[in-house]
């Protein structure tokens, strides 16, 4: 195992202040994301070596617009805010925590495309903002349904994106850690950085509501066909901008 | 009596984990305080080292500490998670 997984493991996995069935299903669970997450960091830190060994820093700019593509405006409006839309109004005083959680989500997620497009701008590959709109590499993105199923989950149950959340968010905390390993370009790493917290607070409301919130089987089998459905092999290829091919 | 734990504002983001935690177990120790940045505060109710449930979600390298000693608690070292200091949770959700 790549020591980077092991280190995010017993630090952010494994601790947990709750015991019970929510607990249980989360490491099971786990231990289905592992090999994936282990793969995630290799093709991360093999990326940043290939890109450090570039001629040109063009490879900063296609890592901004791979970014830009899956973070941002659509990311915010058609993954997180469908979330909020998933709870019912019945059910509003059992899940108003989840809400306030992801309704923070849908700014962070605006927020981290303005942090690509910074790269853009200061870098100097664009002047404003609006170039990126005529560029197709900065508003497609080839992960397998991003915007369509991925969207859908939260229509199943209001608990199913907390799989999502685990196993998705650690893999953006893990890319980070990984590429930050490796790349000491200031523009990349000031764009790392700033979103780190935020992209572990977003696996935290992954491990905090399957731990909490999923304590029945009713509960969980949502959540487990989110992981059916990401675990498989062509789903799981992670974009660009954390260091997969995807 | 000063609380077992205190917020480090120059690395916390105000994610509400830790408010979000506090509440789900009813102690509620976790508050928003009234100043113009709202930051949020561990006040007298907290039961630290008899709870440590915030620490486990807790998103951000040394936002909690140990009052007294200003020991960093997250990521929480492994003597603050052991069985005996979990909550059970076998119940479904609270309802407000």
């Amino acid at each position: 195992m790549q020591p980077l997984l092991q280190d995010f493991l017993d630090k952010w996995v494994y601790p947990t202040g709750f015991s019970g069935p929510g607990v249980d299903f989360r490491l099971r669970q786990t231990e289905r994301c592992i090999p994936l997450w282990d793969k995630l960091v290799t093709q991360a830190i093999q990326s940043a070596e290939q890109d450090l060994k570039a001629v040109s820093d063009e490879w900063k700019a296609a890592r901004a617009r791979a970014g830009y593509a899956a973070e941002g405006p659509f990311m915010s409006i058609k993954q997180m805010s469908t979330q909020i839309l998933s709870v019912t109004v019945d059910e509003q005083s059992k899940y108003i925590d989840l809400q306030r959680m992801r309704a923070r989500q849908i700014w962070d997620e605006v927020k981290h495309g303005q942090l690509h497009a910074d790269v853009l701008l200061r870098g100097g590959w664009i002047k404003r903002e609006e170039e990126l709109m005529n560029d197709a590499r900065a508003n497609t993105q080839p992960k397998l349904s991003y915007f369509g199923m991925t969207a859908m989950f939260p229509h199943i149950h209001p608990l199913a994106r907390a799989g999502q959340h685990y196993y998705i968010e650690a893999m953006a905390c893990l890319g980070i850690s990984a590429t930050l390993s490796v790349i000491d370009d200031p523009l990349i790493r000031h764009q790392l950085r700033s979103q780190e917290a935020e992209e572990m607070m977003h696996f935290m409301e992954g491990k905090y509501q399957i731990d909490a919130y999923a304590l029945t089987p009713e509960d969980q089998k949502p959540i487990e066909e989110v992981f059916d459905f990401l675990l498989r092999p062509w789903v799981s290829e992670p974009s660009r901008a954390l260091g997969g091919s995807a | 009596m000063m609380p077992g734990l205190k917020i480090d504002h120059e690395k916390c983001t105000e994610c509400r984990m830790c408010y979000v935690a506090c509440r789900e177990i009813d102690i509620n120790a976790v508050i928003v305080s009234s100043t113009p940045k709202h930051l949020l505060e561990i006040d007298e109710r907290c039961i630290y080292p008899k709870c440590t449930v915030c620490l486990m979600y807790c998103p951000v390298e040394g936002s909690i500490v140990d009052a007294n000693s200003g020991r960093s608690l997250v990521p929480p070292p492994p003597e603050v998670w052991t069985e005996e200091m979990r909550w059970p949770r076998t119940a479904a959700p609270k309802c407000a």
